[in-house]
């Protein structure tokens, strides 16, 4: 990482005016760490960390960035993947974490609020000792902050049942880019009275404004969720089983994975969950209150096999189980990081999942011949992890370079698809040379024009989205 | 050959525990109940053996209320091929247990009688020990390896400092430990067959056993909160803490 630059010694002395000296940091394991997010694509190089303790200072932090013209990055648990978070030239990170208190809970609104720095699964913790659920989920769960979800409009494993990070959001509390505090939605379940501005910072990657508080509807937990984890010898009866199981049970999670992603999972010690091996598996979770579900199940199950489109299947007997299934598939991401996979995570509709598979199967057997290609992901939700593993003979540079070849095909394929090039982790840096394929010119001007207005000194998470 | 296998309902693995306000035991209303995990290493140890062509019958027996015939039927969806209840809506203790045990063990003669080392409600550890003392039988507890052999089993134990292999002559009780084995999951078909397979229900009357409480339960409660950590200035200051206010240098 490069050194620090001395010149702004007295451009952060200036801040340090206005926030307690020590959480200032210049040194190089907070520059580097705070620097970086879940991707290792971009050298981390900011100028310093900041850790604002409330409002007024990350207010006073605003403006004067507006005056010195310093560039911000908000910075929430730092397990994005898209670089968004990243901070590598020269900016100011602004890490939330020291404001991550749990302010309000209303039992009668089934709401609560919270600080943006909040961690995902403090606040699913929180919700479980009140006999309630937040049901926005993901493997990075543990590090990931609320605000953080928010920027991303994080998804997740239970999107099929609960909607995404924004279908929880009633209320939000910003700092944008001009340094205005706006108090968005208060927790109001309805409020026609123009336009919706919260929506605006869900998903904004951190580009408009600072969130600094969210308040969130909360729901009933799940009854007595059972997991299943079915072989599928073909891509086709992937999606016949989502339609067939989705018409007769309340699924909440309906998650696919390969076999060749499989195997790496295994490779770290899991256990198969049967013998046979299919090309495709899915893990259906589905509430299994009593023993009426658990037969439908069974009927589907054999009804399902008769018609081919599953080989095999196992149901978990236990919750340990049920997490002991999970792991099949959320544990992928980690078990294949050591070939630094280059990661796509794409959307089309649903119905348009089986034609899209098979054309990207061929493109890539057809040109890339050699690359390991592992497929996951939320395919109830038409949500796709394509994954392509570095051969260990080729160098960096060479396997990104082929593989931004592969995303071009990919992408123009996913554009006649009418797909997006990013399902639910932003576009932040990797994806923003591919944007122009989910977004017209038109409509990214308005986008520019939307910036525009929150931050016009272009201060907030510059070269994000889009330039 | 016969095995029989006790396999226990008690609250999952993975739920926080809690002690009921009155302090009269832990909360169950609303806890989702399976299989006690060494139990479900037991019965994979039976069908194992059965694969194998060791063992032509497996029982699988549980006691406690009606709600044990799901974990029975578990067991019988993992491979067992019957199962027997011996209900009663009682507390039951190990001793009863083991008393409960032997006489389905005197009616059903197995060769042998495979349970886990101890159930995660409870953690008593008792009952396995209690039924071998009771039957007169041969004992292997803790076991981590169990080979069978021509009317003897071998069966490799976990004790302190190392391995332990005992040889006994069958019949022969057996009790799990966690690396024993890494128990299957159930198959979809299997649980259809499981709901065919024969379940027989009896009383502790039937048995003829009292299973009255010997032990009184004075109070459950909750452990003491751990303390949030501190962050320490320096390692003189970490050693100062860790001799004068831990005290464990
Ligand atoms: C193993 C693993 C599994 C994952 N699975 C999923 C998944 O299933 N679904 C999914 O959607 N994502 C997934 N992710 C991606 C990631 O965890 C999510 O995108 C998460 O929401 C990011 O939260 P964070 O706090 O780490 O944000 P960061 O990475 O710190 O930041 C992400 C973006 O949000 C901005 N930001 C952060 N905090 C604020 C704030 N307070 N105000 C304004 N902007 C802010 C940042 O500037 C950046 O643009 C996964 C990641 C990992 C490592
Ligand atoms: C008896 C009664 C009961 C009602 N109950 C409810 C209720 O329970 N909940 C509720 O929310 N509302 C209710 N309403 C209000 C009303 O029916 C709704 O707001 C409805 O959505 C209006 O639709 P409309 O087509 O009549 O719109 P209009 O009245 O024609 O227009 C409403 C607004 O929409 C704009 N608009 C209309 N079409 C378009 C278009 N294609 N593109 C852009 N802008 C457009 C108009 O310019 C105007 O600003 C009720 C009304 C009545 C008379």
């Amino acid at each position: 990482m490069p050194t620090l630059d001395e010149s702004a010694t007295p451009l952060l002395d200036g801040l340090r005016a206005f926030i307690d000296p020590a959480q200032v940091r210049t040194d190089p394991d907070s520059r580097l760490n705070y620097g970086r997010d879940w991707t290792r694509l971009y050298a981390p190089n900011p100028l310093a960390v900041v850790l604002p303790g409330n409002i007024e200072q990350i207010q006073g932090l605003v403006r004067y960035a507006n005056e010195h013209r310093l560039a911000l990055v908000p910075s929430g648990g730092r397990t994005g993947l898209s670089g968004a978070a990243v901070a590598c030239r020269g900016e100011i990170v602004v890490s939330m974490e020291r404001m991550n208190r749990i302010l309000e809970f209303d039992p009668t609104d089934r709401g609560v609020t919270c600080q943006a720095g909040v961690v995902t699964e403090a606040l699913q913790h929180f919700a479980r000792e009140r006999g309630l659920y937040y049901p926005v989920d993901f493997a990075s769960r543990g590090s990931s902050q609320i605000g953080g979800n928010i920027a991303t409009n994080a998804g997740g494993i239970k999107v099929v049942r609960y909607g995404l990070t924004r279908d929880w959001v009633t209320g939000l509390k910003v700092v944008t880019g001009r340094g205005d505090l706006l108090d968005l939605n208060r927790g109001l379940i309805k409020n026609a009275s123009g336009y919706d501005l919260r929506h605006l910072f869900i998903g904004s990657e951190g580009t408009l404004g600072i969130i600094v508080e969210a308040t969130l509807k909360l729901t009933r937990p799940p009854r007595e969720p059972s997991v299943m984890v079915l072989g599928v010898p073909d891509l086709n009866g992937v999606m016949s089983l989502y339609h067939v199981f989705r018409n007769k049970l309340e699924l909440s999670a309906f998650e696919f994975f390969s076999e060749l992603a499989l195997r790496h999972v295994l490779k770290k010690g899991l256990q198969r969950p049967f013998d046979a091996e299919t090309p495709y598996y899915v893990l259906v979770e589905f509430e299994n209150p009593d023993e009426s579900h658990t037969d439908q199940a069974l009927a589907l199950f054999e009804h399902c096999a008769e018609q081919g489109w599953l080989a095999d299947g196992v149901i978990s007997q236990s919750e340990t189980q049920a997490k002991e299934l999970w792991r099949l598939r959320e544990d992928i991401s980690e078990s294949i990081a050591e070939h630094q996979p280059y990661k796509n995570d794409i959307a089309v509709r649903i119905s348009r999942v089986p034609a899209l598979l098979a054309e990207i199967d061929e493109l890539l057997a057809r040109e890339y011949p050699d690359f390991e290609v592992l497929w996951y992901g939320h395919i109830g939700d038409g949500n796709l992890h394509v994954n392509i593993l570095k051969p260990t003979d080729l160098d960096s540079a060479t396997f990104a370079q082929k593989c931004g070849a592969v995303s071009e095909h990919l992408f123009a394929m996913l554009q006649r698809h009418g797909g997006s090039i990013s399902a639910e982790h932003g576009v932040g840096l990797t994806k923003k040379p591919y944007l122009h394929y989910t977004r017209d010119e038109t409509e990214i001007g308005y986008l520019r024009a939307i910036k525009q207005v929150f931050d016009p000194n272009g201060i907030m998470n510059p070269g994000k989205i889009f330039d | 050959m016969k095995i029989l296998v006790a396999v226990k309902r008690v609250v999952d693995y993975n739920v926080k525990v809690r002690a009921k306000a009155d302090g009269t035991g832990v909360e169950t209303a609303n806890v989702k109940m399976s299989m006690n995990p060494f139990d479900e290493i037991a019965v994979e140890e039976a069908v194992r053996m059965q694969e194998a062509g060791k063992a032509q019958e497996i029982v699988a027996i549980s006691l406690g209320v009606a709600a044990c015939q799901d974990t029975i039927r578990t067991a019988l969806a993992m491979g067992a091929d019957r199962g027997i209840l011996v209900e009663t809506d009682a507390e039951l203790q190990p001793l009863a247990v083991a008393k409960l045990l032997k006489a389905v063990v005197e009616k059903e003669n197995p060769d042998l009688v495979i349970l886990g080392k101890q159930a995660i409600d409870d953690d008593a550890n008792q009952t396995g020990q209690m039924l071998a003392a009771l039957l007169g039988w041969p004992q292997g507890t803790f076991a981590s390896k169990v080979e069978l052999g021509d009317g003897t089993v071998n069966v490799t134990r976990e004790i302190d400092g190392g391995l332990e292999t005992v040889a006994l002559k069958l019949p022969a009780l057996v009790t799990t430990d966690l690396r024993l084995n890494e128990p299957r999951f159930v198959k979809l078909p299997n649980i259809m067959k499981a709901k065919k397979k024969p379940l027989e229900v009896l009383k502790p009357a039937d048995l003829g056993v009292d299973v009255a409480p010997r032990l009184v339960t004075l109070k459950v409660q909750e452990p003491p909160k751990r303390q949030a950590g501190i962050k320490v200035g320096s390692v003189a200051e970490l050693v100062d803490k860790l001799r004068n206010e831990a005290h464990v240098i």
